[in-house]
């Protein structure tokens, strides 16, 4: 008896209490800026393809509007359609890419489901997304010389693209105020 | 590197002048208006409980009875005033005066107090009292540059800003009658006119000096941008 | 936030805190996705908008278009500048073919009835057309209809080329029908278009039942001439005098509006052109034409302004006053224009024929400010079939000699008056096809659907009726790809003409659009001239049509001479019926078929603000007099056997033996928008026909109304208060200008 209440019980208090305390921590740091990198969250999500954006700015040397075409211009980068990649990867067999894994022979052979009468688009899985609130352009943001990197982070060491600043308003605001950009409201919220 | 150098955006200033003798009341204003906005669609049920939103109404006023009888047509949409009644009293700051002249709401900032609708002389801010729906196909219609409100969440005539901020991109010179509001662009009898106030060679800054001009409860004090040209009646 | 979902959901499972913060941070499933297709349109990028011309016909009215298309999406209709008819503008019914193309109860592939009266299934396409194709060549083709609205343009030629090579007939329908208006310009000018009003450069307009700012024609192109006739530049104002039952739209704006008896419109025409006859105002060349060489008190004299001014119920004064101002050259170029009522009447064509020869007596004849005549269309122009027409084609139905219907939105089982059964009638028939969009009322009773497309999604061109005073053809391309399992209606056709092996020219309308547009092309003429055709092709394209301002055409400018005596028309007993229904026009949904468009229907009627159901315009003191006060519901009843409830609406501008009653409403089906609101006023029109072309004189019925003891609640815009202006307070302000001579303009 003198056990249970002397040290069982007071054993799980401290467990649960501390459970809540990180859940705490979670909820909050997930609610003011991005969700902790543990259990799994600070990885980038799973691609249908693992396209490694390292290889293809590091080895092939492309630059980002290679294949986001639209950002200078449009609000959106604009994924490119699958039909870019075959600029080198024939799908039947793989050239121009020194293939330093056989993951990576895998992965290619994934776009072969995107030729013939019906094919398959890609599907991948969105890492930035800003709420339906928020009009944001990319555009205006590549006119005055910012670099991808900017927000985007140093996609070049990435091989799975993960988000790297938290893009909360306070985040857009703050660099806005840096850089003479106009902060009223209506800049983003219309 | 960063540029050091902010594009200024040149100043305009939005205003728009409707013709009274020519509009006929046709309500193609008020339909493109809810088609380029995403506003809720207005079922009987929202009629019937006085809630129906239109940013743009054809207000339709009687003289006289039969014989002698007359109505006149009153298009009101939000008179964007310099001296806005409902802009002092948003306790969270969710609208305000931008530096072109039009006065904005801000959606994700409204709490849905509805004092600026209090104080709105014009009746012209609409409150979502309901959650808005649309069938799953009519989504496919919905307009991505408008934020689609949810239910709390005030809203009225923007003047087609989304369509201000594609024209004016990048700080570029936007000439007069390149890009209007939805509503003026569906005019069919050129009632409506818009542009820059502040540039004397626009058609809305030769329009304001009209000598049939006028702007509407205008002892208020608020100082429309929004001016009316008077209907013209003929012995007749 | 970069967190998978299915981790996401792994952790939110295992506390309830997590599921409830699950619910509310959801984000939809394609949001989160971003798609790469195979191949970059060049128009599909994320944000970016492109504008695509095309064309639709809306009754009447022909409107060029520019459609926003945002990522294979229609998201906006605009007024294709270029286009002569509307030239950038654009009203309600083109802006809600967004609403038409997504509705959700569209009918989203073929479909077969199991069995009569059963329920449908899910078939495709090549069954469906096999399906057709033996039903058209079990049948005998003299016992086929097919049944479509008024036609031009491309799919008129495929329709016509089909009927004609299978040997079935095709008929036109439509509730309202202009068979007395195209039956007035042929006698009077030789025509077989309508001529464009050229309202811009008119001095003094004299509407006479027509609604033409509101409801009547086309409206967006007649409100272009209209905004600069009242104040366009380097012009003086123009006068506008609307003479109708009802205090429409038009009537509103005009300078004056006349009441006058519905029927009567013809008289008070004649009497004003005895005035000006016999006061020797107007043209003496074409005066001897009208009254066929006699003298105008010879020819005329039914027609003097004080025998027929208590039937009309205007004083012969102001017939006269009117009849010389009309005649007054010094306001400028006089425009009569009539229609509507004024046509809709048993003696419809004898009001239309002296309506219409205003214009010629005071020169307003292929004159600047006056009538432009239009040279013939290109393609065929195939008008609704008038009314005694229908009544013999429901009596062939139920004799069995028809056995057959093929039908594209034409929708007889709602659109005829009630009183001629149609529903029954329709019932009689072996089979029903319907290649129409949505389930309405004749299209439940098909026994197999071949749905089409919705205008937003087809090939084809019209040529305008009225068009803008020379040859254009509007054309017609899909914006956006097919959103459901439908193909265009020509299609159809030609798919079934194939397999029945009629040998018709083409594949599909895109085939048929391009052989046509190589004859313009070879023409070298007009808004397009490229040395290939396939520039020319894309160029016409890209404008949104051809059109050529040099081939006019000039009208006939022998006059037969006008009747010298008004039709006998019958009428009810005016003791029992002692009201005039006058029954008009929805300001979006029409006759009602665009009653199945939420926007159609929500768009307030310009005058009372209502919306969504129908009303019973009364007059204040009519209203007292049955004891009834606003949102009563009242008893409608008509010579017919039947009767309708609606919702009285106190009006101060109706006048007080006129009833007036919102067409539209009061359909059984036609999607949940359109369905099981109000009431179909054609359930108490009479069937009468004009008596010359048999035309439907809707505009000729009797009524009585009484009070029920319900009330009810009527949706509008406006508030319970009257909407008056108050004296401190005006929002509405006038500029009162007083004729030429006195001291200049008062302001108010």
């Amino acid at each position: 008896m003198n056990t249970l209440t002397k040290i069982v019980i007071p054993a799980i208090g401290l467990a649960v209490a501390l459970l809540l305390a990180f859940v705490a921590y979670f909820v909050l740091q997930s609610w003011w800026s991005q969700p902790p990198a543990v259990l799994g969250f600070g990885d980038g999500p799973e691609q249908p393809i693992a396209f490694p954006h390292q290889v293809h700015i590091n080895v092939a040397g492309l630059d980002c509007q290679f294949c986001h075409r639209s950002v200078s211009a449009e609000e959106t980068a604009g994924i490119p359609a699958v039909n870019q990649c075959r600029f080198c990867h024939d799908f039947d067999r793989i050239t121009g890419a020194k293939s330093e894994s056989s993951s990576a022979e895998t992965e290619i052979k994934k776009l072969i489901g995107t030729l013939g009468e019906t094919p398959d688009p890609v599907n991948w899985v969105r890492v930035h997304r800003l709420p339906d609130h928020v009009q944001f352009l990319h555009a205006p943001h590549i006119q005055q010389g910012f670099s991808c990197s900017t927000c985007h982070g140093d996609i070049a060491s990435m091989k799975v693209v993960e988000q790297v600043r938290n893009l909360k308003m306070r985040d857009c605001v703050d660099c806005h105020r840096e850089n003479s950009a106009p902060t009223d409201c209506t800049t983003c919220h219309y | 590197m960063v540029s050091t150098k902010t594009k200024k955006r040149p100043d305009h200033k939005w205003g728009m002048v409707i013709d009274l003798d020519r509009c006929t009341a046709c309500q193609a204003c008020v339909i493109a208006c809810q088609s380029e906005n995403n506003i809720p669609i207005n079922q009987e049920s929202t009629f019937l409980e006085g809630r129906a939103i239109e940013w743009i109404r054809i207000e339709r006023y009687w003289e006289g009875t039969y014989p002698n009888v007359k109505a006149r047509f009153l298009p009101m949409l939000c008179q964007h005033c310099d001296n806005a009644p409902c802009e002092s009293v948003c306790p969270v700051y969710a609208t305000y005066h931008n530096n072109e002249g039009l006065n904005v709401q801000v959606y994700n900032r409204c709490v849905g107090t509805r004092f600026c609708g209090n104080n709105c002389p014009y009746h012209a801010r609409l409150f979502n009292y309901w959650e808005p729906v649309w069938p799953e196909e009519l989504k496919n219609q919905l307009n991505p540059d408008v934020t689609v409100r949810s239910r709390g969440i005030m809203e009225k005539c923007t003047m087609c800003i989304q369509r201000i901020r594609r024209a004016t991109r990048g700080g570029k010179e936007v000439a007069d009658q390149s890009f209007n509001p939805a509503c003026v662009q569906a005019c069919p009898t050129d009632a409506m006119v818009f542009g820059d106030l502040n540039n004397s060679q626009t058609q809305v800054s030769k329009k304001w000096e009209d000598e049939r001009g006028y702007r509407v409860l205008e002892v208020l004090g608020t100082n429309p941008s929004v001016k009316y040209l008077k209907q013209v009646e003929v012995d007749a | 936030m970069a967190l998978s979902r299915r981790q996401f959901l792994k952790w939110a499972g295992a506390t309830s805190l997590g599921a409830v913060i699950f619910n509310g941070c959801r984000v939809p499933d394609h949001e989160i996705q971003v798609q790469s297709p195979v191949e970059l349109p060049e128009d599909l990028v994320t944000g970016r908008d492109n504008y695509y011309a095309t064309t639709v016909k809306l009754g009447a009215a022909s409107e060029g278009l520019l459609v926003r298309v945002m990522e294979g999406r229609a998201k906006k209709i605009e007024g294709n500048p270029d286009y002569p008819m509307n030239t950038g503008k654009h009203g309600i019914r083109s802006e809600s073919l967004l609403q038409a193309l997504y509705h959700p109860d569209r009918i989203k592939h073929p479909m077969v009835r199991i069995a009569k009266g059963g329920p449908f299934r899910k078939i495709e396409w090549p069954e469906a057309i096999e399906r057709l194709s033996t039903i058209l060549k079990e049948a005998a083709p003299e016992s086929v209809i097919l049944a479509t609205p008024p036609l031009r343009g491309q799919l008129a030629d495929v329709v016509a080329t089909f009927s004609d090579s299978y040997g079935s007939e095709h008929v036109a329908f439509d509730t309202l029908g202009d068979s007395v208006l195209r039956r007035a310009f042929s006698d009077l000018f030789g025509t077989d278009t309508i001529p464009d009003f050229d309202i811009a450069n008119a001095g003094l307009i004299l509407s006479v039942g027509a609604d033409f700012l509101g409801t009547w024609g086309d409206t967006t192109h007649f409100m272009r001439g209209y905004g600069e006739f009242r104040q366009g530049k380097e012009r003086s104002r123009g006068k506008l005098i609307h003479i109708d039952a009802r205090y429409s739209a038009t009537a509103a704006v005009a300078d004056k509006w006349i009441y006058a008896n519905p029927g009567t419109e013809g008289l008070l025409a004649m009497a004003m052109i005895y005035t000006i006859i016999s006061e020797g105002l107007g043209d003496s060349v074409v005066a001897k034409q009208l009254t066929g060489g006699e003298s105008i008190e010879n020819a005329y004299n039914n027609f003097q302004p004080s025998v027929v001014a208590s039937q009309i119920g205007v004083s012969a004064e102001n017939i006269m006053a009117l009849a010389r101002e009309f005649a007054d050259s010094k306001n400028g170029p006089a425009l009569a224009i009539g229609g509507g009522l004024a046509g809709a009447q048993a003696n419809g064509l004898f009001n239309l024929h002296a309506i219409y020869a205003l214009n010629a007596l005071v020169g307003s004849v292929n004159h600047k400010g006056g009538l432009i005549f239009n040279p013939n269309p290109h393609s065929r122009n195939i008008p609704g079939a008038t009314l005694n027409k229908w009544k013999h084609i429901l009596s062939d139905m139920r004799s069995g000699k028809t056995k057959v219907l093929l039908v594209r939105d034409a929708n007889p089982a709602y659109g005829l008056p009630r009183s001629i059964n149609p529903r029954e009638a329709l019932s009689n028939l072996e089979t029903i096809v319907s290649f129409s969009s949505f389930l309405d009322e004749t299209t439940e009773m098909a026994d197999l659907i071949l749905p089409g497309s919705s205008p937003l999604e087809e090939w084809g061109s019209d040529e305008p009726n009225p068009g803008p005073g020379y040859t254009t053809i509007a054309f017609q391309q899909p914006v956006v790809n097919r959103f459901h399992n439908t193909i265009s209606f020509g299609d159809a056709l030609l798919q079934t003409s194939k397999s029945l092996e009629l040998g018709l020219p083409w594949v599909d309308m895109r085939d048929a659009l391009r052989s046509s547009a190589k004859k313009l092309h070879e023409l070298n003429a007009g808004s397009v001239k490229q040395p290939t055709f396939e520039e020319f092709w894309k160029r016409s394209l890209e404008r949104g049509g051809w059109w050529n301002m040099d081939s006019t055409y000039k009208a006939s400018a022998q006059l037969p001479p006008l009747a010298k005596k008004a039709p006998k028309v019958n009428s009810v007993d005016s003791e029992k019926y002692p009201f005039y229904l006058v029954p008009f026009e929805g300001v979006g949904i029409g006759a009602g078929e665009y009653s199945h468009l939420p926007w159609a229907q929500s768009a307030p009627d310009p005058l009372t603000s209502a919306a969504w159901t129908t009303w019973v315009e009364l007059n204040p003191i009519t209203a007292k007099e049955l004891d009834v006060k606003d949102h009563d519901i009242v008893l409608v009843e008509s010579n017919t056997t039947n009767a309708i409830r609606g919702l009285v609406y106190i009006n101060p501008a109706t006048p007080p033996q006129v009833v007036a009653i919102p067409m539209g409403q009061g359909h059984r089906a036609f999607t949940s928008y359109a369905a099981k609101r109000g009431a179909n006023v054609l359930d108490i029109i009479e069937p009468t026909e004009e008596v010359i072309t048999g035309s439907f004189a809707w505009g000729g019925t009797r009524v009585n109304v009484s009070r029920t003891n319900r009330k009810g609640d009527l949706p509008k815009l406006e508030g319970i208060e009257p909407a008056r202006q108050l004296p401190h307070e005006e929002l509405i302000l006038v500029h009162r200008d007083h004729h030429a001579g006195s001291d200049g303009h008062k302001h108010h």
